[in-house]
């Protein structure tokens, strides 16, 4: 890949909950206003007070994201950059990415007649021009950085590392299968409101078993119904030749001409 | 026919307008008012059961019609020839109700058509839709017989019958792989919720679990149809042919339990069994009234030698197929989406309309057109032709 992978280093200790970075974000993408308590149509990204810490909630930017995945008319792509973006110009409203993603952050516009999907798209116009997200760019205590996915996840691990406060583990990094969104704190990340996963497989590759099942399945059971329908076949021919030679041994039975 | 004199409004009648004009409201709350209106659907529930009754069942319950061909056309089970008709019949209306659930299920249903143009092949529900296309357009030509033998241009007619049955198998076997791809992919549908589903209904295999459980659901809605249609439309199946068929559900429903435990032990569930949760309640009425209660049933001679008796063990397994259906798709997200999901009315207004729709179609088809044998000869009408010589055979 030619670009390089942006991603946002959200570091929970350092976030004093002053909401700021949620109206910028308001203020990006058209619906200024309050900071809601919830993500909703208009709250694309939240700041919530769990177990005594400020966590910011939003699109994780999966590497390998399960709505996209999912999407039945593929309005949902990964970008080269990293964000995870959403063309409202194809989406037929079939709401499967708010089923499929893991996290729960695509939230829809149910009070509209024609309604779209809603969710963070890490400020993908802003990223392209070389800025960068607003949140990020609005953080008076660098709780949250932007930069190359590379060097951020360098500098998670070194704050992990050399500050025993931390938890040693960096959310985002290989859950799912990895995210452009990186957290580190210092409190366990499932009392914090995370989805802590089983496994790190990436969700799509769980549906993709399952389909890449179906032409095999479909070849050899199209074969053996193929099979048992010559086998049906032969065995009507046989009896009706059977059938046929009886006629002949007793003509008196009929006129074949009428029989057949 | 006697012509008796009937009153006008008869007790059905009231019932059938009253659906109707709960549907019309319906309708008018979830296209001009809004979904708050006509849903409880949410960001947490943003499937309701529009997909959980319209969509799963819908499909799961139309599986009789590949079922009973396959038996027939592929299989050479002759006896049953003449339950092909009414189950095709079933799954072509099953297919066409699920076909009109979408337009209320879809957010943007004028703009459906995207799903063939901007198509996502790594999708399941691309697959299910694909599946749902081709399979309606099976059931066309496969019921199109039915329509066509009713036609009064004789030329037309012979060409397409011609042509039909030297069509027939390849269309059957089409129809039949079909049919079975889309009944495992609405079970494939639920695998990317890994982690969201409950381990009760979570298994890697939910595919299968969806293909197995469809079938004898799909048998049960046969022997259902053809009951009723014995009892209220005056046609004449043999009841013994309709015992027979229930009778392959019992065996359809203890291969589902065990392949189920077996499963779902496999696959972690076990622990869960026995817990004091909702989810376990729920799992245990759907085991009860889709597998145990019927298969106690089937095997009670008492009941099977009755044909109201067959009529409601079906009946029970369906309740049962249901309540797996809504389990998998609604009460195993419960857990993880706390969305605390009860359908509003104006839903469930929707999913009887749909269903009484069905019903009415069928009832006039099997009145109108030769799709079982008839006891009473109905008066032709003008420009229907002779007899069809299938539902006489």
């Amino acid at each position: 890949m030619a670009t390089t992978q942006k991603a946002l280093l959200i570091d929970i200790t350092k976030c004093i909950g002053c909401q700021t970075c949620a109206s910028a974000c308001k203020e990006a993408h058209g619906t200024p206003g309050d900071p809601e308590p919830r993500l909703s149509e208009t709250a694309l990204t939240v700041v919530q007070e769990k177990d005594g810490k400020f966590v910011r909630k939003q699109c994780m930017h999966c590497e390998e994201p399960a709505c996209a995945s999912a999407c039945l008319v593929g309005a949902i792509t990964k970008s080269a950059q990293g964000p995870v973006v959403y063309d409202k110009s194809k989406c037929v409203g079939c709401r499967y990415c708010m089923m499929a993603c893991p996290h729960s952050i695509p939230r829809y516009e149910w009070s509209k007649l024609a309604p779209y999907m809603k969710k963070c798209d890490m400020c993908s116009e802003r990223v392209a021009a070389g800025k960068p997200t607003a949140c990020a760019e609005a953080c008076p205590v660098q709780a949250t950085i932007f930069g190359d996915r590379d060097e951020i996840l360098l500098e998670a691990r070194k704050r992990v590392v050399n500050d025993p406060k931390y938890v040693p583990h960096i959310y985002g990094e290989r859950e799912y299968g990895g995210s452009n969104m990186l957290f580190i704190s210092d409190v366990e990340f499932d009392k914090l409101g995370f989805v802590i996963p089983k496994d790190d497989l990436p969700l799509p590759d769980v549906s993709k078993a399952a389909l890449d099942e179906a032409p095999m399945v479909v070849l050899v059971g199209g074969t053996m119904l193929a099979g048992l329908y010559w086998i049906t076949n032969r065995r009507r021919e046989v009896l009706m030749a059977e059938a046929q030679k009886k006629t002949l041994r007793f003509p008196v039975m009929g006129d074949p001409e009428e029989r057949s | 026919m006697e012509a008796t004199k009937k009153p006008l409004f008869t007790m059905w009648r009231l019932i059938l307008v009253a659906i109707f004009s709960a549907g019309a409201v319906a309708t008018y709350l979830r296209f001009v008012v809004g979904w708050h209106a006509a849903t409880n659907l949410s960001d947490a529930q943003p499937w309701g059961v529009w997909v959980g009754l319209s969509t799963l069942c819908g499909v799961g319950l139309s599986a009789g019609g590949f079922a009973t061909a396959a038996a027939v056309y592929l299989l050479g089970m002759e006896r049953y020839r003449p339950i092909v008709r009414p189950a095709i019949l079933i799954a072509y209306l099953g297919y066409l109700s699920v076909c009109a659930g979408y337009v209320y299920e879809l957010g943007l249903p004028w703009l459906a058509w995207h799903a063939f143009i901007y198509y996502n092949p790594h999708s399941v529900l691309f697959d299910v839709c694909f599946c749902i296309l081709a399979y309606t357009t099976v059931l066309t030509i496969e019921f199109a017989p039915a329509i066509v033998e009713k036609l009064p241009w004789k030329g037309f007619r012979d060409t397409f019958m011609h042509w039909h049955h030297r069509l027939a198998v390849a269309v059957v076997l089409a129809g039949v792989l079909l049919s079975s791809m889309h009944q495992s992919f609405l079970g494939g549908l639920f695998l990317i919720f890994k982690g969201k589903i409950y381990p009760l209904w979570y298994t890697p295999h939910l595919t299968t679990m969806f293909y197995l459980s469809a079938i004898p659901a799909g048998l049960a809605m046969v022997v259902i149809a053809l009951y009723l249609s014995n009892r209220s439309l005056g046609t004449k199946v043999d009841p013994e042919i309709i015992k027979e068929v229930a009778w392959v559900i019992s065996p359809m429903l203890v291969l589902n339990l065990v392949w189920r435990m077996v499963d779902l032990v496999k696959h972690g569930g076990g622990p869960y069994l026995f817990l004091k949760r909702p989810e376990t309640a729920y799992f245990w009425l759907e085991i009860a009234l889709f597998i145990v209660i019927p298969v106690v049933m089937f095997n009670n001679r008492k009941i099977m030698n009755r044909p109201e008796g067959v009529y409601w063990t079906s009946a029970v397994v369906i309740a049962g197929f249901l309540t797996n259906r809504i389990n998998v798709s609604i009460n195993s997200l419960e857990r993880a989406t706390q969305a605390n999901y009860f359908p509003k009315w104006p839903e469930m207004a929707i999913v009887v309309m749909m269903i009484t729709g069905t019903v009415l179609v069928f009832r006039w088809a099997v009145i109108y057109l030769d799709i079982l044998p008839k006891r009473v000869k109905v008066p032709t009408k003008r420009w229907m032709a002779n007899a069809g010589v299938a539902a006489n055979a």
